[in-house]
């Protein structure tokens, strides 16, 4: 996948997700959607983060911390958390049949780290059927 | 004298990092390389999108910790991070991209720490296909920007010729008053041809 090459209507429908997500959970305050390389697909960061920037982090980040999974031995890694004092990040890889985007939700303090859990994991799964349809799709005959 | 030392490699993406710490690691290298999604900067299936890592005891029982950067401008904010504790690097550059004398800006820029203090070495590759720039070129442009730190053609999937940059390195670190600030006595006799296994 080039990320520069997604179609407009499935860019349309990541972004559509990504709101989606940014709106139903009140401490959120940022969501990106980024190849597992790094590159930016959809963002909507609240305040300064600069979401190419996180964009490239989230990629570097996911892929450390599956890393580190596999280097102790405790099976697939699930989401990667960071819990700062001003509020928290959570990472998890887009469940698509290939292992190509990833999510990161942006939370204030006090949000609830289940329910962001669950929120971020809904969206990635909307995320990998968006995926999985415009893949499938690109592989229909013309 | 320190047992452990942090060496780096870094360079453009599909320049071969992650193959030269493979073709010189004692250990399976750790390396987090994801699906390549921009073909227009480098036609290969994956890159690494954090960090790999390898390790080789010299002769002297001195093991070297190997740290690869992910090549692309956007990790910018990996390298410093991996750069930390770091005795030398390895610039790796490909001579067969659009621009190789502005990648070795580029990374010498990220880098000038360590190579001001000479604890640097390039290693350009593809020269067999890709004859220009010259090695004179390379050396003109480090004059240029006054660094002063070796300059060899390298085959990064060859072990001697990985090695012999590790050497190259390990020698300007002796050198260097940085090298003996951080170690104190040397690596007199660390013998990296006879590394291990």
């Amino acid at each position: 996948m080039n990320a520069r090459a997604i179609a407009p209507d499935v860019i349309a429908a990541f972004d559509e997700e990504i709101r989606k997500l940014h709106a139903r959970v009140a401490g959120v305050i940022g969501c990106v959607l980024a190849t597992t390389d790094g590159r930016r697909v959809s963002a909507v960061v609240d305040n300064e983060a600069d979401p190419q920037r996180v964009s490239a982090m989230v990629g570097s980040i996911v892929a450390l911390g599956e890393t580190i999974g596999r280097e102790v031995m405790i099976g697939r890694t699930q989401f990667v958390a960071v819990s700062a004092v001003d509020g928290m990040i959570l990472l998890q890889r887009v469940p698509a049949k290939r292992d190509l985007l990833v999510v990161g939700t942006l939370a204030r303090r006090h949000t609830n780290l289940g329910i962001l859990l669950h929120e971020t994991g809904i969206a990635a799964e909307a995320a990998a059927r968006i995926l999985d349809d415009w893949l499938g799709r690109d592989l229909q005959p013309a | 004298m320190s047992e452990e030392l942090k060496l780096l490699f870094a360079g453009a993406m599909g320049a071969g990092k992650t193959t030269a710490i493979r073709a010189i690691s004692e250990i399976a290298p750790i390396t987090t390389e994801a699906a390549n999604s921009d073909h227009t900067e480098c036609n290969k299936e994956e890159t690494t999108v954090a960090m790999d890592y390898g390790e080789i005891t010299l002769a002297t029982g001195e093991k070297l910790r190997l740290y690869g950067t992910p090549g692309q401008a956007r990790f910018q904010f990996m390298w410093p991070i991996l750069a930390t504790g770091a005795l030398g690097v390895v610039i790796l550059i490909d001579n067969s991209r659009p621009d190789p004398l502005a990648d070795l800006e580029l990374y010498l820029d990220a880098f000038r720490a360590l190579a001001d203090g000479g604890a640097a070495v390039v290693g350009v590759g593809r020269m067999d296909r890709c004859p220009q720039p010259s090695l004179e070129a390379y050396a003109e442009r480090l004059a240029a920007l006054d660094v002063v730190v070796p300059i060899v053609p390298a085959d990064v999937r060859r072990r001697d010729e990985v090695l012999t940059m590790l050497e190259i390195l390990l020698q300007q670190l002796e050198a260097t008053w940085a090298y003996d600030e951080a170690i104190g006595d040397g690596l007199s006799g660390h013998g990296l041809m006879g590394a291990h296994p």
